[in-house]
C-alpha cells in the first residue's frame, strides 16, 4: 500500500500555490478516466496527487466575442451545453455516457492518441489554452502546444485552466471512425471548418488525430483548399494530400496500413459534407 | 496520510466512512460495505459493470476516489429495491431474459435506470447510446435493449 494523499483544492490560486510547493512529482487528475486505470494497475503510484474536481473550473461561458470553457468540464457538459455542433458532435464522441461525464475537456487534451479527439474540433476552431502558474497566466494557440507522443509545452508548476475559443465562423464537419458506431478508439478523427466566401473557401481548417502522435493540423490540405471553389474533385484531391502529413501506427484498434487507407476516405468524406 | 472520514449519501441513507487517501468507490461498496452488486471488471472504465448513479448520473465507481463523492448522493444497484420489491427495470430484466451470466447487469440497469428517468420514452437509438459503455459478453445486447425499452413501456403504464 502506498502512502498517498489526495489533495483537493477549491480554488484555481490553491492549486497553483500547491502545484508550486510539491513540484513536479505531484499528479495531476481531473475526471480521473486516465490516471486512475494507471494508479488500479500500478502503473502509476503517485504520492501525491492533486484532484480538480473542486477547483471550480467547469464552467462555459460566452463573452465579447469569445467562448470561455474552464478545463474540468464535463464533456457531458460540453454536448449538453454548448451551442457549438462541432462540440457537441466531438464532445459526444468520447467513450460511453458513465466515461463522458467524468471525462473532462481539459484532461482530454492530454489523452495520448488514438484518444483526445475533442482536440481536433477545438484545432479546427482556432482554440487557444489558457495557463495558470504561481507567477501568472499565459495563452497559447492550441496549435502549439503539442510537441510529440505524450510531450507537450505546459511547464512544471501550470495548471491548464482555460480553453478559450472565438465565436466560430463558417461550417463545420466531425466525422470519428472507429471499430464501432459508439464508444470505441477512432482509427481516424477529423474536423474541419471551412469560413467561405460565395462559394470560394476563404480560410480551412482541417485537424486530424489517431494517425499521428498528437492531434495536429493538416496544413497542406487548409493551403490547398484556400481560395477553391470546394467540388467534389477538389475534396478528392485535398483527401489525398492528407496522408502527406500523417504518421500513422499499428495498435489493436487498426493497423498502420489501414490507418493510411482510411484517412483519405475520412477526410472526403467529411469534406463533402461542407459542398453547398 | 491518515484515513479520512468521509459523509455520504447511499441509497438514500447519510452514512461516514473512513477510508485511505483515494481508496475507490467500487472498493468502498465491495469491501468496506458488502455491497457486492457493483461487479470488479476491467477497473479501467472500458466496461461498465462498476457502474452506479453519483446524482443520477451514471458513473464508473472503480475510476471515482471516494473523496470526490463527498457530500453526494451516491445509489447502487442495491438501492433500487422498495419495500422487497424489485424495481421495474429489475423486473422487466428477470422476465424477458435480458440476462445471462449476470455480471454485467448490474451496470446495464444503473445506466437504465439513469436514461428512464431522465427520458421516459427514449427511442431504441437513445437507448443504445445510452448503454454503449457496458459491455455483455454473453447476450448479443437485443435482449437487453429490449428490456430497456419493455421497461419504459411498463413504468409509463403505471403512472397513467
Amino acid at each position: 500500500m502506498t502512502n498517498r494523499s489526495y489533495l483537493l483544492p477549491e480554488t484555481l490560486e490553491e492549486v497553483t500555490k500547491l502545484l508550486d510547493e510539491y513540484g513536479p512529482e505531484i499528479l495531476v487528475m481531473a475526471g480521473g478516466t486516465l490516471a486512475m486505470p494507471l494508479i488500479n494497475e500500478g502503473v502509476s503510484t503517485p504520492e501525491i496527487v492533486l484532484g480538480l474536481k473542486r477547483a471550480k473550473l467547469n464552467y462555459l461561458r460566452k463573452s465579447n466575442g469569445i467562448f470561455v470553457v474552464g478545463a474540468t468540464t464535463s464533456l457531458t457538459q460540453m454536448t449538453e451545453q454548448s451551442d457549438i455542433p462541432v462540440l457537441r458532435e466531438a464532445a459526444n464522441a468520447v467513450g460511453g455516457w458513465a466515461i463522458r461525464n467524468m471525462g473532462t475537456i481539459g484532461g482530454n487534451l492530454f489523452a495520448p492518441p488514438p484518444g483526445g479527439d475533442f482536440a481536433v474540433a477545438l484545432l479546427a476552431l482556432d482554440a487557444e489554452l489558457k495557463f495558470v502558474g504561481k507567477n501568472g497566466a499565459r495563452v497559447m494557440p492550441l496549435d502549439e502546444f503539442y510537441t510529440g507522443f505524450l510531450t507537450n509545452r505546459m511547464v512544471p508548476g501550470e495548471i491548464l485552466s482555460e480553453v478559450i475559443l472565438p465565436i466560430p465562423k463558417g461550417s463545420s464537419a466531425f466525422i470519428k471512425y472507429g471499430r464501432r458506431h459508439t464508444n470505441t478508439p477512432s482509427i481516424v478523427a477529423v474536423a474541419i471548418n471551412i469560413v467561405f466566401d460565395g462559394d470560394m473557401v476563404e480560410e480551412a481548417r482541417v485537424a486530424l488525430n489517431a494517425v499521428g502522435p498528437h492531434p495536429f493540423r493538416a496544413k497542406r490540405v487548409e493551403a490547398y483548399l484556400q481560395g477553391k471553389a470546394l467540388k467534389e474533385e477538389v475534396a478528392l484531391e485535398a483527401a489525398e494530400l492528407a496522408t502527406t502529413e500523417i504518421e500513422p501506427f499499428t495498435d489493436p484498434i487498426a493497423s498502420e496500413w489501414y490507418r493510411r487507407k482510411m484517412v483519405p476516405v475520412i477526410v472526403k468524406r467529411a469534406l463533402e459534407r461542407l459542398i453547398a | 496520510m491518515q484515513a479520512k472520514i468521509i459523509n455520504l449519501t447511499l441509497n438514500g441513507k447519510n452514512i461516514d466512512v473512513m477510508v485511505s487517501p483515494m481508496t475507490t468507490l467500487q472498493v468502498l461498496l465491495r469491501e468496506n460495505l458488502g455491497y457486492t452488486a457493483t461487479k470488479i471488471g476491467c477497473r479501467q472504465g472500458s466496461c461498465g459493470s462498476c457502474t452506479v448513479l453519483i446524482n443520477g448520473e451514471p458513473m464508473m465507481s472503480c475510476l471515482l476516489p471516494v473523496e470526490d463523492v463527498a457530500g453526494q448522493d451516491v445509489v447502487t444497484l442495491e438501492g433500487l429495491m422498495v419495500d422487497g420489491e424489485l424495481h421495474a427495470i429489475q423486473e422487466t430484466f428477470f422476465e424477458t431474459f435480458a440476462i445471462q451470466c449476470g455480471y454485467c447487469t448490474p451496470g446495464m440497469i444503473m445506466v437504465s435506470k439513469a436514461l428512464l428517468d431522465k427520458n421516459p420514452y427514449p427511442s431504441r437509438e437513445e437507448v443504445i447510446n445510452a448503454l454503449a459503455g457496458n459491455y455483455c459478453r454473453c447476450t448479443g445486447y437485443e435482449p437487453i435493449i429490449q428490456a430497456v425499452i419493455e421497461s419504459a413501456k411498463r413504468m409509463n403504464s403505471v403512472g397513467n
